[in-house]
């Protein structure tokens, strides 16, 4: 096994950890850390296969303004009573029966035989995904842009305090 | 380099667990913040499938990933405020006003 396939296993290993802390942690905080935890070892994962672009997006973007966002939100609210109650709904059980069985379904999809595997990460890889979104990807780029935009006016509508008429 | 299976099991995983924390949570954040691990599982499978086939159309459709997410936070954040200056708390057990 080569370095590089133990660093993948590795992250793999501690990003399923994570993500179960993550969601079974009582304080909402530690969750969020737990959280913060799995995303930074997906963008290890994302190095390792080669899309070294998607990795410093998921570092910036998702570590360090997605989650950083709802920590702020989560400390604003100060909800002490969250550590207080039942972290789960009565229904828990059924959830995780649902977790496991489509896990288990999904597994048993899994084909037999694999391709066949070509060679390493490519040369050039930055450069080709810039290429590719600005001249073929270029339409969609263009409408995310109007996807935002409309997200971000409708946040502050919906959140803006009503006064007057 | 690991094959693609182990990207997709990974995926698989990291879904089921954001998804059991979206079902079975009761703090309305972080049934959010479970979505976002599912959004997470998908690019795993996305960077998967770009590194198998070579292509750098995988990664280009997790990068759209990222921006609806994002798109998805600035919405239920202000959905969230809006709901938590009406009424103290973020249980959803709570919130059953359009249950008959």
């Amino acid at each position: 096994m080569s370095a590089v396939q133990g660093a993948f296993y590795y992250m793999a290993a501690a990003s399923i950890a994570s993500a179960l802390l993550a969601v079974t942690r009582r304080n909402p905080v530690h969750s969020m850390l737990w959280v913060l935890a799995l995303f930074l070892h997906v963008a290890g994962i994302f190095l390792v296969a080669g899309a070294e672009f998607l990795a410093a997006v998921q570092v910036i973007v998702y570590a360090g303004a997605i989650l950083v966002f709802y920590l702020f939100f989560l400390m604003l609210l100060d909800l002490p009573s969250e550590v207080a109650g039942p972290r789960f709904g009565a229904h828990w059980p059924l959830c995780a029966l649902a977790g496991i069985l489509f896990a288990a379904l999904a597994f048993l999809q899994a084909p037999e035989k694999e391709g066949i595997i070509t060679g390493g990460p490519a040369t050039g890889n930055l450069s080709a995904v810039g290429t590719a979104l600005f001249r073929q990807f270029v339409l969609p780029f263009e409408i995310l842009s109007l996807i935002l935009l409309a997200a971000m006016v409708g946040a502050v509508v919906v959140a803006k305090r009503r006064t007057g008429p | 380099m690991p094959p693609l299976g182990v990207f997709l099991g990974l995926s698989t995983i990291l879904f089921a667990i954001g998804m059991v924390g979206f079902l079975a949570r009761r703090n309305i954040i972080l049934m959010l913040v479970s979505v976002e691990i599912m959004l997470n599982a998908i690019n795993v499978s996305l960077a998967g499938f770009s590194h198998h086939w070579q292509d750098p159309r995988g990664q280009i459709l997790a990068l759209f990933v990222i921006a609806v997410a994002a798109a998805e936070l600035a919405a239920g954040l202000g959905l969230l405020i809006a709901l938590c200056r009406n009424r103290p708390g973020v249980n959803v057990e709570d919130l059953t006003q359009l249950k008959w």
